[in-house]
């Protein structure tokens, strides 16, 4: 008594235990010769070998949606662009573009391009856009936000290697080797073929070569087809082309997924209005759906409108409100217009749907302080040290108990975490103002000042270094340096009152000289 | 991610290592018992059949065996078990259980018995079919419109699809372009079945159509089948999804409209009849399998959706009503209708794990494990507490890096440094001595022991090893070995030894790796020195230091410490004895308190002895550098040394007093002195700091031109890029011949600018010796004392590297005009003006050497040298900026040149600052949220 191989295979792969449908696959292909072609109408062989391509994709397989990497040759050698300096609010090149509702960066800190910090990482939250290659270069690197020179060597290699692990006889399929036209007339085995040339081998150039075959052999007519194309065009850096063929594709079929990757190659092309428009557009079609609105809320997000994208965040938890990125985004988004009480519900729930990481518990700990729960604080920091995986996540959970400390008046332990902040790890620009602020306590104004310029060249984006030099210096007496400072903190952030004040202060002195 | 759990409400697991899909679980009342209660029906994979009654005396009983109705065994896998009306004449609902090849379907029957629980069941056949292909999965229905009865539809692993109208056989067709099997299923309302091909279509066709198609069977041939065009399969709609298809429902509640709802591997479609798209929703997981199940609100329709997170989701059309824990993957979902509970959720998962359950509010209790905490103890933590406070305070009173003393050195290391030079050195410039093969062979003979971590360091390797290039133009490079000893008194682990002479000097092997040291033991290396580079050293010295870690009981690991030594090297090794020359350009004159002694005394190793003691010049002539020829004079107690080039005269001047002093420190003649009358040699220096200035705006010019060559080079790049982006590609214009010749011009810069890089260091290099001679010059002619030494080295030779950002002028500028403006200072009226905060290269040299000439001046009206504490807080403004960030670096600086360390004060004596008025109100950045990771 036993099963069909073939149909205990397609049972395999119906419950996505694809290394056991691959075994079963490959025992079915080494049958005798004879059957080993793939010219015939239909053959045990050929459906085997589909069943094996469609097991190893999914094996390895990432949305594509989700990917997203920007090189900094890819940032540089931007042809796309259509002017040297966009109007507020039609870029996402431009840090100070908001359009209000955000909080100013004296509540929220903001990334190294000037936008404020999100709640939940995505592959694009990374940095910013230097505008020339010489500062690309410049640009402070940290462990964190470290960027590929090109996206070709960046992320998307790792899925490439997969062919090289999942079979020690070498690949299963020689792309090499293969008859592209002839595959491209059988639409069965050209998909799974497809998305195994381009998910397993990541093979960009044959898989578009494949896909052009293909979509000629349908006569224009398939709208997977192009969006496929429309994917290769995009890893390949035609965002023009790849917005054409996403477009043909949506004038014959609408599907979430096409409209998902024509807003990213809007995106892309910096033009957050247009996605923006597309993702509205797309609502209308299909009302509610989830992936469109936490779209535009990223975008929002990213536009510096935080009240908008709350709004839509608010949305999407109205489809969906076990989705982990709007919690966590309304969460900090409360945290930082100070309602840590409100932000720590949204964290509470996180915790309760089983979100187990050193984040959540740092971000916990952080608002039962300013919640002043203060007996609650103290373990979700040893918690969240506890569950740290890497250097730099322990060195978040340090500064932060540093801020702590400070909040509780106990200096000395504030300046040890800052230095154990320092010691794990030590591009830290935040506890290298903060320890400098305590030096400056102590009295030692040289300490200081060092550690203050360290900070600045660490993070040339925060005002606070700036303006606590020029504070400093202005209390020592010395104007000139104040001054140069005080100018430097309002390039940074150009509404902050006590540096106008300052800045006021000293130009009276000035001219009073 | 969930809040809730599903309660449960009964469950079992069925048999052991049995296997359950898709089609194994049916839920219906099987046995017409008419009371409308569901039984459930599950078949697996090794062929048993169970039938269960589910009726728990309350929620979350264990099965209780009455539960059990029915269990058989058939002789072949089950693959689809279904309740339809299957038996002609009779409406009541029968089993139909799909094998393999074969078609079963049975009555289910319970007989009353005579005792309370006694109820028995049992199956009976009531009809087969043998199949001649392989079956995947069946759908059921009133095909054609007929009323009250069933037929069945299989579908083979090879794509066709085989009718029965109970117990006939109907006909058999071939659904086109067949590859692997899709789900199926029949809509009653169009009376068409619908399924997912191969081409990620959705097909619909017509039972009309499949009836009045050409019969497969009776044609087996393939050839045949294709040349049949009359009555071809004809699809009624197709729609293309882009996704393989788990599952297929169809479905309508309440006389809404009937949907057709796909279940693709990434989203989830609900169909119009006609085959366009209702709805769609993008899901976010992997589903595994999943129902639509009821309209709660009109014109919607709820459906649940399990996926492989364990995740149970019901959805109002696309929105998450709610979501729950299951213990399990589901492979099939059902809702039942039991005695006394409706709408039960049966799932089962492929293990086997049947489950009813019930939605609820009873939280998934996640339980956080336990922080690896200790049991708190407040005495003894605060002992500790105290304890650790003490340590701490220890370390941050001193600094924070500092040399341990000398008495506690658990490691010494010492370098004795031979007398003579190398008999045969082993470096050349031009009669190389080793082979290619030889070289090559000696490296791989030391790769292989590093390998076995016996690494013992070998001298005749090292030597072969040193077979290296100088650059120096003499005939024969001398070299100087080196042995250096390590003795350790204690365990020291991973020792490794580093040592390192100033350029242009060199050694053949800088880095050992030694085995652990065993206490009281010891290893020795020797090594040569050699001058590597075409122009004089500044400094004829060079360090060796070992890092090692000494264990401790509380840290296995060890700590790290480090031992150092210093040693001198011989003058030998970069000049030669020759004939004196008496006309030079540059002489100065030491004046001493003694007569002169003869030079063969003194310079044993130059004098020819056979010359006697007439030797009263003495020449040297430097392997990359000019002649020197030293003096003394007959009549009065001076020594003149006389050269060419000003640089050369240090090492030769330095040499002559130290050994002076030796001569007499040996004769007990403690008043010895030099002095020195003449005026300080400044033009000179000043031409050597203009030659090195230039060399510095040299390079600032080349790396301006070099980046402008970049951005040049990038502008045709992006030009180029965009004409081959286009679709009708245009003449490239001469754009290629552009980028390679700005290619061309890229790489002749940096050519250049490497050749300026090695200029500007010899000129450094000569620089140093130099300034060497000058501090040496000052401190003889104005007889200061070795702290006033230390400053005056520390003011001229600082100790950061010589770069383009942070240059020898501007430190040495900053550091003078501090200097003069505090100790050297004549009012105070100087002593208000400010630093400029950041040293920037200045754009030319003549502040610097108005600066050099009025501290000579204001040295030779008697101003002291002195750093006083109260001017001790703004002595760090000296430091290059910023470079506090790194104390690694300083340590090592530091420690090459000891006895600079004066001019850094400590950080515990700036006591001043506390009187200031109020505090100073400075920001501190508030605590940031982290960003939540996605999970």
């Amino acid at each position: 008594m036993g099963l069909e191989p073939l149909f205990q295979a397609w049972s395999y792969f119906r419950r996505r235990k694809f290394r056991e449908c691959a075994d079963v696959c490959s025992q079915l292909l080494e049958g005798p010769p004879g059957e080993q072609e793939l010219d015939s109408e239909y053959t045990v062989f050929q459906a085997a070998w589909n069943l094996k391509t469609r097991a190893l994709t999914e094996m390895v397989y990432v949305d594509e949606i989700d990917m997203d990497q920007e090189g900094i040759a890819e940032m540089i050698l931007d042809e796309n662009a259509i002017a040297q300096v966009a109007r507020p609010g039609t870029s996402l090149k431009l840090p100070g573009t908001s359009q209000g509702g955000g909080p100013s960066p004296a509540v929220r800190p903001v990334t190294q391009s000037g936008r404020p910090i999100t709640g939940f990482v995505r592959p694009s939250t990374q940095g910013g856009r230097p505008s020339t290659m010489e500062q690309a270069i410049r640009t402070p690197r940290t462990a964190l936000t470290a960027r590929p020179i090109t996206s070709a060597s960046g992320g998307y290699v790792r899925p490439g290697t997969a062919s090289l692990i999942t079979n020690p006889d070498g690949p299963f399929i020689n792309l090499s080797r293969l008859n592209l036209t002839k595959y491209a007339q059988k639409p069965k085995l050209a998909k799974a073929l497809f998305e195994y040339i381009f998910h397993h081998e990541n093979d960009i150039k044959n898989a578009l070569d494949l896909a052009a075959l293909a979509t000629e052999y349908a006569q224009f007519k398939d709208w997977w087809w192009k969006v496929q194309i429309g994917k290769c065009y995009y890893r390949l850096g035609l965002y023009r082309e790849a917005e054409k063929q996403f477009k043909s594709a949506l004038k014959q079929q609408d599907m979430v997924d096409t409209i998902l990757y024509l807003a990213k190659v809007y995106l892309r092309l910096d033009q957050p209005v247009t996605a923006l428009n597309l993702f509205k557009q797309g609502l209308e079609r299909f009302p509610g759906e989830v992936t469109l609105l936490c779209g535009i809320a990223r975008i929002y997000e990213e536009m510096n409108n935080i009240s908008s994208a709350a709004e839509y965040y608010k949305d999407v938890l109205k489809q969906d409100n076990t989705h982990v990125e709007a919690i966590a985004c309304i969460g900090s988004n409360h945290f930082y217009s100070d309602q840590p009480e409100i932000a720590l519900r949204f964290y509470r729930r996180l915790l309760q749907m089983g979100v187990y990481n050193c984040q959540l518990f740092n971000n916990l700990g952080l608002c039962c302080f300013y919640a002043q729960q203060y007996d609650m604080t103290l373990s979700s920091f040893e918690r969240a040290l506890f569950l740290a995986e890497n250097e730099e996540e322990t060195a978040d959970v340090w500064y932060n108990l540093g801020h702590v400390a400070v909040g509780i008046g106990d200096l000395n332990l504030a300046y040890q975490c800052f230095k154990l902040t320092l010691v794990n790890n030590n591009d830290y620009a935040e506890a290298y103002n903060n320890l400098a602020v305590l030096e400056m306590r102590k009295g030692h104004i040289e300490q200081a000042r060092a550690l203050l310029q360290t900070a600045a060249s660490l993070a040339p984006h925060m005002y606070e270094p700036h303006f606590n030099v020029a504070i400093l210096s202005e209390k020592v007496g010395d104007l000139q340096r104040s001054y140069t400072a005080a100018q430097k903190s309002e390039e940074a952030f150009p509404g902050h009152v006590d540096t106008q004040q300052l800045i006021r202060q000293l130009k009276e002195h000035f001219a009073m000289l | 991610m969930s809040l809730f759990k599903a309660r449960d409400w009964w469950s079992t697991i069925l048999g052991e290592k049995e296997e359950f899909d898709q089609g194994c679980l049916c839920v219906a009342d099987v046995d017409n018992s008419g009371s409308g209660q569901d039984k459930v029906i599950v078949g697996s994979y090794k062929g048993y059949l169970r039938i269960f009654n589910p009726h728990p005396v309350k929620p979350g009983d264990e099965v209780q065996p009455e539960d059990l109705l029915l269990e058989v065994q058939l002789r072949e896998p089950i693959l689809q078990v279904e309740v339809g009306k299957f038996v002609s004449g009779t409406e009541g609902l029968h089993l139909a259980v799909l094998h393999c090849r074969k078609l079963c379907v049975y009555a289910v029957s319970g007989t009353q018995g005579n005792v309370e629980h006694g109820n028995q069941y049992q199956i009976k056949l009531m009809y087969e079919h043998n199949l001649q292909r392989t079956a995947c999965n069946m759908t059921y229905g009133p095909f054609g419109g007929v009323k009250g009865r069933d037929l069945i539809c299989i579908q083979s692993m090879d794509g066709m699809l085989m009718l029965f109208e109970q117990e006939s056989y109907a006909f058999g067709r071939f659904l086109p372009g067949f590859l692997l099997p899709g789900p199926l299923a029949y809509s009653s309302r169009t009376d068409s079945f619908i399924t997912v091909s191969s081409c990620q279509q959705v097909e619909s066709y017509k039972y009309q159509v499949l009836a009045c198609a050409t019969d497969a069977d009776e044609r087996h041939d393939t050839e045949q089948r294709k040349l049949s065009s009359g009555k071809r399969l004809v699809v009624d709609w197709v729609l293309n999804i882009g996704e393989q298809a788990l599952d297929i429902c169809v479905a309508s509640f309440n006389q809404g409209v009937s949907s057709v709802f796909v279940l693709g591997e990434r989203n989830f479609f609900c169909l119009k009849d006609n085959g366009q798209i209702r709805f769609m929703k993008k899901l976010d997981y992997s589903p595994s399998c999943f129902i639509p199940y009821c309209s709660v609100r009109e014109g919607t329709i709820n459906t649940l959706i399990a996926n492989h997170n364990k995740i149970l989701n019901v959805y109002q059309d696309v929105t998450l009503k709610w979501a729950t824990q299951i213990p399990c993957i589901p492979v099939s979902v059902k809702v039942a209708n039991f005695q006394d509970l409706k709408g039960v959720i049966v799932t089962l998962s492929d293990d086997g794990h049947l489950q009813c359950s019930y939605l609820g509010t009873d939280p998934s209790l996640f339980q956080a494990p336990k922080v690896d905490s200790r049991e708190i103890n407040y005495e003894e933590m605060n002992a500790e507490m105290k304890e650790l406070q003490k340590i701490i305070r220890e370390a941050t009173k001193t600094q924070d890096i500092l040399p341990e003393s000398e008495k506690q050195r658990d490691v010494t290391v010492t370098a004795e440094v031979s007398p003579d030079l190398d008999e045969e050195s082993g470096i050349s410039n031009r009669d190389f001595t080793f082979s290619e093969g030889t070289q090559r062979s000696v490296l791989c003979i030391l790769i292989c022991h590093r390998n076995d971590k016996s690494f013992h360091v070998n001298s005749v390797f090292i030597n072969l090893m040193q077979a290296i290039d100088s650059e120096v133009k003499a005939g024969a490079v001398p070299s100087v070995t080196v042995k250096i000893t390590i003795r350790s008194r204690v365990t020291a682990q991973k020792p490794s030894l580093a040592v390192c002479v100033q350029a242009p000097l060199a050694v053949t092997c800088d880095q050992f790796v030694f085995n652990d040291l065993e206490p009281d033991s010891s290893e020795t290396v020797v090594l040569s020195v050699f001058l590597k580079e075409n122009c004089s050293p500044p400094e004829l010295e060079g360090t060796c230091i070992v890092s090692y870690n000494i264990p401790t009981e509380l840290n296995p690991e060890g700590i790290p410490r480090v031992s150092q030594c210093n040693f001198s090297l011989p003058l030998k090794l970069v000049c030669i004895p020759a004939q004196p020359s008496k006309a030079a350009s540059h002489k100065i004159t030491i004046d001493t308190n003694k007569p002169p002694i003869s030079f063969i005394t003194i310079f044993p190793d130059f004098v020819d002895p056979s010359e006697g003691d007439q030797a009263n010049a003495l020449g040297f002539q430097f392997l990359a550098g000019s002649k020197t020829t030293l003096l003394a004079s007959k009549t009065s107690q001076r020594y003149r040394i006389q050269s060419d080039q000003l640089e050369d005269l240090w090492l030769v001047t330095k040499e002559l007093i130290h050994r002076l002093k030796e001569h007499f420190r040996k004769q007990n003649c403690k008043d010895f002195a030099c002095t020195f009358s003449g005026s300080i040699p400044l033009q000179e220096y000043f031409e050597l700091i203009d030659r090195h200035f230039e060399l510095r705006l040299n390079a600032e010019k080349y790396q301006e031109m070099l980046s402008e060559r970049a951005v040049q080079f990038r502008a045709i790049e992006r030009r180029l890029l965009t004409r081959f982006k286009d679709k009708t590609p245009a003449p490239l214009q001469h754009l290629d011949t552009l980028l390679e010749g700005t290619f061309r011009e890229v790489i002749a810069l940096a050519d250049a600018a490497e050749e300026n890089q090695a200029n500007i260091f010899q000129a450094f290099a000569k620089l140093k010796s130099a300034t060497h001679l000058l501090i040496m010059l000052i401190s003889l002619w104005q007889k200061l004392n070795t702290d006033q030494i230390a400053i005056l080295e520390a003011t001229f030779l600082p100790l950061a590297e010589d770069t383009q950002e942070l240059g020898w002028e501007e430190t040495v500028d900053a550091a003078v005009s501090y200097l003069l403006r505090t100790c050297l200072s004549k009012s105070s009226k100087e002593q208000a003006l400010t630093l400029s905060s950041q040293l920037s290269m200045p754009k030319d040299t003549s502040r610097l050497k108005k600066n050099i000439t009025l501290f000579c001046d204001r040295l030779a009206k008697g101003g002291r040298l002195s750093l006083s504490t109260d001017s001790a807080t703004q002595q760090a403004a000296v430091m290059p900026g910023g470079c506090a960030t790194i104390p690694e670096s300083d340590l090592e600086e530091r420690t090459i040149i000891p006895g600079s360390t004066a001019v850094f004060p400590s950080h515990g004596q700036t006591t001043k600052q506390k009187s200031k008025p109020g505090g100073v109100v400075c920001r501190l950045i508030k605590g940031t949220s982290v960003q939540l990771c996605i999970i």
